[in-house]
């Protein structure tokens, strides 16, 4: 027999309400713990997909540069343009892996109601857009590119002037050109899916636009690099205003974290329920318990022992509600997350609720203190209980 | 320390209870020893003040008055006043009681009732307790639980609790005045070999027939022992 296992047995004497606190704190443990591995999973997710843009800074022409960088990423056009001999100074910059231009051009086909969005690129891009695939499985390689009237079709784009064949012809009338088709890439779920891609020297001639860019993407070896080289970059060329994309992406997870501040005011306050919840049941215990509390008092226990006895017992209830609340958001955390995900702004796709050792380490660390604090006072109630009087009390 | 080998010594031992202005004298000056093996009776009625000798021998009450001496422990005298960490250890290692109302924990077997005091030992002797509890004469109910024992078990299950840390002195506050005549007398005569094999026994009863029973009588009556 020991002091633990005498709090064990002591929360058995009221099991139906020694289960509702269970309950109660477990229910609160598998909020927190579900909210904070879900913080976590959204944080990683947020940085995975910004890995995934691929693209730490823009280089486009000087202007307002949350106007360019939204005309580029939404297709629009560019009036001034880039002079395209930075490209490979850019590239040889300190920290930057990919240098890749683009020249964007539309051409307004009213008759249809649509505008076409040509984008001249060349093998650089590919290399930037590492996870783009073709729609026979493969990996796009610069040799789609390879041919003056190469075309590489965006998934929609190639839905819109209903291509499927490799080799197909496209004529143009607006240029006048007639392009064949090397390849047709795999949806993305971003705008890339609604382009024409031709090589970038087929772009400059077709549009009359020798020697000129609209914007160079750069990835860099370490996007923690991304303010230091922005500032080379800004210094280099003066012409040409630099976008850092986690900047774009700020605002963002600005709004985010205002939303993460209110789930986790909404936390605090069902932590503390349940921790008064812990004080409540623990004190009516202590009540019903005072003459018990007299006998053990009479058999030898000191003040120290009676106050560690319901302090234990504060603590085996939400330990046990505790370890019950992991148990509880490990198993529902699809569900839940699947809830989550409708609330919050650009939720990744995968899996954000993967078992979190770290946010179930917080959790117990939380609930066990919960049970301490709330464990105080009505273990300080025993421990002052008069054993003469508990004694003589019926 | 001049105890003379006593387990308790008492002189005018006093307990006055102030509630609300109004002063109770419960013990009003009495003398006491007793010896090892010896076995006492304390005889008075209802409110004569046993269980405030018992509960202030026993270090569960402070006297205000007099001098105690128990197992050795100076409690009270000469202005000595006795801690109450003094008092918990006291009743810990040297005292064992038993009620009217057995005060069993309802939730533990009879078992783990017998060895609750050994937890503020930090110790724990299933052996012994199972031993004690066949000494008392219940091999056969040491995993019931107190809602499954009549009254005469539940006192042979307290009365083991009050032997399992091997206390020099039981203080039985009449323990059985819950019990009918024939259990009442097994309770007597396990507590009459239990002070044989040499454990001092304080026995507060309002009953004359068990008094006669006793190795010495003490008739209590308003805070006062009769000298007779
Ligand atoms: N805590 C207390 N406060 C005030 N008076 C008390 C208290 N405890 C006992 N008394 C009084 O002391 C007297 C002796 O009580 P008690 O020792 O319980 O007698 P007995 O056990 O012989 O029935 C009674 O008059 C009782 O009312
Ligand atoms: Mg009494």
């Amino acid at each position: 027999m020991t002091l633990t296992r005498l709090a064990f047995k002591t929360l058995l004497q009221r099991p139906a309400r020694t289960l509702l606190t269970i309950v109660s704190v477990a229910a609160s443990v598998a909020v927190l713990f579900s909210l904070l591995s879900f913080n976590g999973g959204y944080q990683a997710g947020l940085k995975k997909q910004m890995q995934q843009m691929g693209v730490h800074l823009m280089v486009v022409p000087i202007g307002c540069p949350y106007e360019a960088a939204s005309l580029v990423l939404e297709g629009g056009e560019i009036a001034t343009y880039l002079s395209d001999d930075i490209v490979e100074k850019i590239a040889e910059m300190e920290g930057v892996a990919i240098a890749a231009p683009s020249l964007m051009h539309a051409i307004v086909r009213p008759e249809d109601g649509r505008t076409d969005i040509y984008l001249g690129i060349d093998g650089e891009h590919l290399a930037l857009k590492n996870w783009w695939r073709l729609n026979d499985g493969r990996k796009p390689g610069a040799a789609l590119l390879n041919n003056p009237n190469s075309l590489l079709m965006g998934w929609d784009a190639a839905l819109i002037e209903r291509r499927e064949e490799i080799g197909e012809k496209m004529w143009v009338p607006e240029i006048e050109t007639e392009f064949a088709v090397t390849g047709i890439l795999e949806p993305t779920g971003t705008q890339d899916d609604g382009f024409f891609y031709v090589p970038l020297n087929t772009a400059q001639k077709l549009f009359d636009l020798d020697g000129q860019i609209t914007a160079v993407q750069v990835r860099l070896t370490d996007p923690a690099l991304a303010a230091e080289v922005a500032d080379e970059l800004e210094v280099a060329f003066p012409g040409a205003e630099i976008i850092r994309m986690e900047e774009l992406l700020g605002s963002m997870t600005a709004l985010m974290d205002s939303a993460r501040a209110l789930i986790f005011a909404i936390v605090a306050v069902v932590i503390a329920i349940s921790g008064v919840g812990v004080l409540n049941t623990m004190l009516m215990s202590v009540f019903e318990r005072t003459r018990e509390i007299g006998v053990l008092r009479a058999t030898g226990a000191g003040r120290l022992h009676v106050f560690g006895l319901v302090w234990t017992e504060s603590l085996v209830l939400t330990g046990i509600g505790g370890a019950v609340g992991l148990g509880l958001a490990a198993v529902a955390a699809r569900g839940v997350e699947s809830i989550i995900k409708r609330f919050v702004p650009m939720a990744p796709v995968e899996a954000m609720t993967q078992f979190d050792p770290r946010a179930a380490l917080i959790c117990v660390l939380a609930i066990l203190g919960v049970g301490l604090v709330a464990g105080i006072y009505p273990s300080l109630r025993a421990a002052n209980i008069r054993t003469i009087e508990a004694l003589r009390s019926e | 320390m001049n105890t003379n080998g006593h387990v308790v010594q008492a002189t005018n031992l006093s307990k006055t209870y102030s509630t609300g202005g109004r002063e109770v004298e419960a013990l009003r000056g009495i003398d006491l020893t007793i010896a090892p093996g010896e076995f006492t009776v304390l005889l008075g009625p209802s409110g004569a003040g046993k269980t405030t000798a018992l509960n202030v021998v026993g270090g569960l009450d402070r006297p205000t008055g007099g001098e105690l001496t128990v197992a050795g422990e100076v409690i009270a005298g000469n202005g000595h006043r006795a801690r109450e960490g003094q008092l918990d250890a006291l009743r810990r290692k040297h005292i064992g009681f038993v009620f009217a109302q057995f005060h069993l924990l309802p939730t533990l077997t009879a078992v783990e009732n017998v060895l609750v005091p050994m937890i503020w030992e930090d110790a724990s002797d299933r052996g012994r307790a199972e031993g004690l509890l066949r000494r008392v004469g219940l091999d056969h109910r040491l995993t019931h639980r107190p809602d499954e024992l009549s009254g005469g078990e539940m006192q042979r299950v307290a009365l083991a609790r009050a032997l399992v840390n091997r206390p020099a002195l039981l203080l039985a506050d009449e323990p059985t005045a819950n019990l009918d005549t024939h259990t009442r007398d097994e309770i007597f005569e396990l507590l009459r070999e239990l002070s044989d094999e040499g454990l001092a026994i304080l026995f507060a009863t309002h009953d004359h027939e068990l008094a006669e029973r006793g190795d010495t009588v003490l008739r209590l009556s308003d805070g006062v022992i009769a000298d007779d």
